[in-house]
This record gives C-alpha cells, sequence and structure tokens, in this order.
C-alpha cells in the first residue's frame, strides 16, 4: 500500500501536450459548443411551446441576426483589419473596418434586443410560461460568447 | 500488428456505442426508433475534418483557419448529437431511460472515432509500416 503514488509525475510524461499550440483548436472546441449549444436551447423552446400564442414566431429573427453576425465578424481575419496581410483584399482595409464594425453591431444589437424580448414580451406583460423568452435570451448569449470566443480566442500566429 | 489491434478495439467500441443506440430504440419498455436518426451525425461527423485535411496542404503551420472552421463544424455535429435524443425526450417522443442509454451511445461512438483519428491520422507519408 505504501508507495502508490510514488509513480505520479507532474508535467514530463509523455501526454503533457503544448497547450499554446493547441490554442486555436481548443478556442474552435469552445465556440462550436457555445454557438450550437445556442440553437438546441431555441429549438428547445420551439418544441415545447409550438403555438403562436406563449412564443411568437417573430421571436426566432433575433437569433438569426447573431448568427449572421456570427459570420461576419468571424470571417475578416484580424491581420486583415490590421494590414498586415499580403493581400488587400478588393475593399482594402477601410472595408475590413466597417464590415466587422456592421457585425458587431448586429452581434450587440441581437443581444441587447433578446433581453428586450424577455423583458418586454414575457416577464412584463406577465405571460404564464417565461421559459421562452429565457431560451431566447440564452440563445443569444450562447452565440454572442460564441462568437468572441471565435473571433479572439483564436490567435493568428500560428497559421504563418 | 499495433494498427490491427487498435482497428479491432476501435471497433469494438463502435460496436458497444451502436447495441447502446439500439438498446435506447428496441427495448420493449421504450420501442422507439426516433433516435435510429443519430446515424446521420455518426456518418457526418468525421467529414468537416477529412474534408479540411485534403484541402489545406502544407502542414507546416501549427493551425489554420480551414482547419478550425472544420473543428468548429464538427463539434456542432457533435453537439447536435447530444442535443436530439434531449429535444426528444422534453417532447416526450421518447422516455428519458431510452435518451440515457442513446446518450450513453454518443459518448462511446465519438470516443471510438476520436481514437480512430488519433491511431490513424497521424501517421504521415513516409511511414514505411502503412497498416
Amino acid at each position: 500500500m505504501s508507495g502508490f503514488l510514488d509513480g505520479i509525475r507532474c508535467g514530463d510524461c509523455e501526454c503533457s501536450v503544448d497547450w499554446s499550440e493547441k490554442r486555436n483548436t481548443i478556442a474552435s472546441i469552445a465556440a462550436g459548443v457555445l454557438f450550437f449549444t445556442g440553437w438546441w436551447i431555441i429549438i428547445d423552446a420551439a418544441v415545447m411551446y409550438p403555438d403562436g400564442n406563449s412564443f411568437h414566431h417573430a421571436y426566432h429573427t433575433c437569433g438569426v441576426i447573431a448568427t449572421i453576425a456570427f459570420l461576419m465578424i468571424n470571417a475578416v481575419s484580424n491581420g486583415q483589419v490590421r494590414g498586415d496581410s499580403y493581400s488587400e483584399g478588393c475593399m482594402g482595409q477601410t472595408g475590413a473596418k466597417v464590415w466587422l464594425l456592421i457585425g458587431f453591431m448586429l452581434a450587440f444589437g441581437s443581444l441587447i434586443a433578446s433581453m428586450w424580448i424577455l423583458f418586454g414580451g414575457f416577464v412584463v406583460p406577465g405571460k404564464e410560461h417565461v421559459y421562452p423568452g429565457i431560451a431566447v435570451f440564452f440563445q443569444n448569449a450562447f452565440i454572442f460568447f460564441g462568437g468572441l470566443v471565435f473571433k479572439f480566442g483564436r490567435t493568428e500566429d500560428l497559421w504563418q | 500488428m499495433a494498427g490491427i489491434k487498435a482497428l479491432i478495439s476501435l471497433s469494438f467500441g463502435g460496436a458497444i456505442g451502436l447495441m447502446f443506440l439500439m438498446l435506447g430504440c428496441a427495448l420493449p419498455v421504450y420501442n422507439e426508433y426516433w433516435p435510429l436518426f443519430l446515424l446521420f451525425f455518426y456518418i457526418l461527423c468525421p467529414i468537416p475534418y477529412c474534408i479540411s485535411r485534403r484541402v489545406v496542404d502544407d502542414t507546416d503551420s501549427a493551425s489554420n483557419a480551414c482547419k478550425e472552421l472544420a473543428i468548429f463544424l464538427t463539434t456542432g455535429i457533435v453537439v447536435s448529437a447530444f442535443g436530439l435524443p434531449i429535444i426528444f425526450a422534453r417532447a416526450s417522443v421518447i422516455q428519458w431511460g431510452a435518451c440515457a442509454l442513446v446518450l450513453t451511445g454518443n459518448v462511446v461512438i465519438f470516443a471510438t472515432i476520436l481514437g480512430f483519428f488519433v491511431v490513424f491520422g497521424s501517421n504521415d507519408d513516409f511511414s514505411w509500416q502503412q497498416w
């Protein structure tokens, strides 16, 4: 019994990987989990409350715009915005900045709109089921933070 | 020989996972075959990574945008494979016990697929002992 734990080594085992090289992979996985969990939350709400009275179908717009914002934010690389990429693209650095600005505006807008839907559409009118509003809010929050993780969690130094 | 052993143990894992999936469907208590749609997710799951590995030819860089997008999409397919039976159970299409069995099968099968890529994905073209 004595000496069970003697064989344990920290750090120098075969399985110790270089985490700085894995950073982009981990960020991609985290972003994927966040993004698709958000969509499955809203699918759950849509399945549980299919009628338009308890969950108005127009509230799905919010998540769609958040998804478009996700795609817009991540379609432009940081190098393109800073201007240190090899090619200018068709609109150059300014175009990339404007594109990114619109993308972030859509992202923040959908997040704020989801809070508005939660309170203005469900909490304040005293609806019987508040869960769809919470689902809309969490969907947009998950997609928003997934986009942030996918944009800023990865480093482009690993692409060189 | 090591390749053969790994292949046999991986196929055993896949069979165990599919057994859990079929148990969730076919036990007389449950007897609902909706979770079989998860087979699509199992088939789709390795496709993005395979495409990105074929598209990206230079292996000098540690990572690149195409590979990260592929990992993102693969994660999405895996999350969907876990989300679908939970939605089924919440909508009372299947029972929660069947959902638990299917989720167990999910874990086993995705671990098997991951193991396949860990074991066979790393050998480059210059290794003289192909399996």
